[in-house]
């Protein structure tokens, strides 16, 4: 019942026009730059290249119409960490979660029912992302005559559906990240900053001084999971690890949450 | 809920004998230690139901932290208590019929002020409640605006309006004057006074006991975390003594009396205003006969005797043990400065 009225108090909060324009035009901008690249840079079908190269064949496949919505995963990502844990960093930091908590004393199902909250938000966002990305997908194929015959039938939808339904995964994983540290540091610049340091640059420093780690960095199978699966975990794998991680600490920001005292 | 008859001061041993249910909150040794700093300390408090109690200390004497504890936002290291009947522990139970402004108002500042307040709302089921508190405290026509456009005395009044909430038998607010202009803070007074007209309890603190103290039936002061003073304004005013105020025809003189005066065992405090030196004598009028026979022989001509009864605002000094106000010594101090130079007159 709390978990319910936590979860539509915090829309009032998520319905703010300046987030929505912020957070949806955010990831509009990145999936469209993603794909006008993406499609810009493939390589002309005819000639030689290099095993993995994206080429205008590849493009006019099912698949091509989610091309550049597979490609944004990092980005989308850390889009939805920014935004979840200046959501919850934000309640500490403005002083508000006082006021939050002498009317919902249950720390736990208010937090669980807020965050519930974001991750619909930000699954509204994956979606917004998908209309954009065809929106963008078509448009430059128009630009560089890429047959889009293939795009309209049922496995390109079916395909762009299981994009979406990955993305969705790997956006709320990346949320989850965003509201523990949250919730952990208590204020919402130092959370995003230490989620950003450390899923983009510090992630990407030790994969590639040791590679082997790859298979195990969470930013990593988050991208992973994007994907649908990577050279570095099937999609099965990365879902498991990253359950246990997300449930790991989970449990972590709860036990956090209800126990430390209130002192802003 | 029976509002108890203070008659007498509460001590330590009349709160613990005060039953839960008389007293709207009720701790015993409620003690809040960070680390090695001890912000509260063995506090034993007993808020009668349906008062407006003013809860009284200087800037870091411990009242957020009480207040916090009180709500469940602080765990005590020691101690217990009862807000409305329930122990501290059972917090979740008594919020409920709870409202509180901790720390003065925070909210979402691009966020309008029916929309804070519908977030919090939302979360006890209370959208029917929203317009009506902010209509009860004058804020429905901003109430579309963001509350960033919104002046000092609004927040503080969107925050009492979310104090309303859920109709609280128990109003917590602290520092609601915070910043608040004279027409501001008498503005709130009469706020707090109408909601105990409603038959709330309210408990408000500020570091300012001249800004409630109108309104207060009773008073709780602390300092540096402990109880200084449980009891009605009347009882604080009893706390302290009537004084003799003294004036000789120089500064000389005065502070040869307070000399002599101090030779038969009163104190007698030295107050100098430029170059004007009064006497506070501790006694009451039934000495001043005595004194002036004592001024006559030693060939002081007094000018000036009268008694005063002390102000709330020294009574509270007195409590406090300090006096902060330009050219007073330390009260309740015996005889300060009578040997000290710095007297100028001239006969
Ligand atoms: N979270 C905290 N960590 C460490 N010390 C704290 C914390 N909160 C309060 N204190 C200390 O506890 C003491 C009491 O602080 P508190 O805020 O309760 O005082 P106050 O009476 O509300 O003061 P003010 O009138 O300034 O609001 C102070 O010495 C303060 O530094
Ligand atoms: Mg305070």
């Amino acid at each position: 019942m709390l978990i319910l009225r936590a979860f539509s108090s915090e829309w009032v909060k998520l319905r703010r026009r300046r987030l929505w324009f912020g957070a949806y035009g955010a990831i509009a901008g990145v999936v469209v730059l993603t794909t006008v690249v993406t499609i810009a840079g493939a390589a002309s079908s005819a000639g030689h290249h290099p095993a993995g190269t994206l080429t205008l064949a590849t493009l006019s496949r099912a698949t091509g119409l989610s091309r550049g919505l597979t490609q944004s995963g990092v980005l989308l990502g850390a889009v939805a960490l920014s935004i979840a844990a200046a959501q919850f960093g934000g309640e500490f930091s403005h002083g508000t979660l006082r006021n939050l908590l002498v009317r919902a004393p249950r720390r736990a199902s208010l937090i669980v029912g807020n965050g519930l909250a974001v991750l619909s938000f930000l699954v509204g966002a994956v979606i917004v992302a998908a209309i954009v990305d065809i929106g963008a997908a078509v448009a430059m194929a128009q630009v560089r005559d890429v047959a889009t015959g293939a795009w309209t039938t049922g496995s390109a939808m079916a395909s762009l559906g299981q994009i979406v339904g990955d993305m969705a995964l790997s956006v709320c994983g990346y949320a989850v990240v965003g509201m523990v540290l949250g919730v952990v540091l208590r204020s919402s610049v130092i959370a995003i900053g230490a989620g950003l340091a450390l899923l983009l640059p510090i992630e990407s420093i030790i994969s590639s001084a040791v590679p082997s780690t790859a298979r195990w960095l969470p930013g990593q199978l988050l991208d992973s999971l994007a994907q649908g699966g990577s050279a570095q975990a099937s999609f099965g794998a990365a879902l498991v690890t990253t359950s246990i991680y997300l449930a790991g600490i989970v449990v972590l920001a709860l036990v956090a949450f209800t126990r430390r005292d209130v002192t802003t | 809920m029976v509002v108890p008859e203070l008659d007498t001061l509460v001590r330590p041993d009349d709160c613990r004998r005060t039953p839960p249910g008389e007293c709207a909150v009720i701790t015993t040794g409620l003690t809040k230690r960070f680390g090695r700093r001890v912000a509260v300390d063995r506090l034993d408090l007993a808020i009668p139901a349906g008062s407006i109690t003013g809860f009284v200390g200087p800037n870091g004497a411990g009242k957020t932290t009480t207040i916090r504890m009180l709500l469940g936002l602080m765990r005590p290291t020691s101690g217990s208590g009862f807000v409305l009947g329930h122990p501290l522990k059972e917090y979740r139970t008594y919020l409920a019929r709870v409202g509180a402004l901790i720390e003065g108002p925070t909210f979402h500042p691009t966020l309008s002020g029916r929309d804070n307040l519908l977030v919090l709302a939302r979360l006890a089921g209370l959208h029917h409640r929203v317009d009506p508190v902010l209509d009860r405290v004058g804020l429905l026509r901003r109430a579309k605006d963001p509350v960033r456009t919104y002046s000092l005395g609004m927040c503080q009044r969107l925050g009492i309006a979310a104090a309303l909430l859920p109709d609280p038998e128990l109003l917590v607010l602290d520092e609601p004057t915070n910043g608040l202009d004279p027409h501001g803070i008498a503005e709130i007074r009469r706020m707090l006074q109408s909601f105990a007209d409603e038959g709330r309890t309210v408990l408000v603190s500020s570091h300012l006991l001249a800004e409630i103290e109108q309104v207060c039936g009773h008073l709780v002061v602390i300092e540096d975390g402990r109880l200084v003073f449980q009891g009605s304004v009347a009882q604080l005013l009893a706390a302290r003594a009537p004084e003799l105020v003294v004036r000789t025809e120089c500064a000389e003189e005065t502070l040869r009396l307070a000399r002599i005066i101090e030779g038969v065992g009163r104190t007698a405090r030295v107050l100098r205003e430029g170059d004007a030196v009064t006497l506070e004598v501790g006694a009451d009028c039934s000495w001043a006969g005595a004194l002036n026979r004592l001024a006559m022989t030693a060939g002081i001509t007094v000018v000036h005797l009268a008694q005063r009864d002390s102000t709330l605002e020294e009574a509270f000094f007195a409590i406090m043990g300090s006096d902060p106000r330009p050219g007073r010594g330390t009260a309740g101090d015996t005889g300060t400065g009578t040997g000290g130079g710095g007297g100028s007159g001239t006969c």
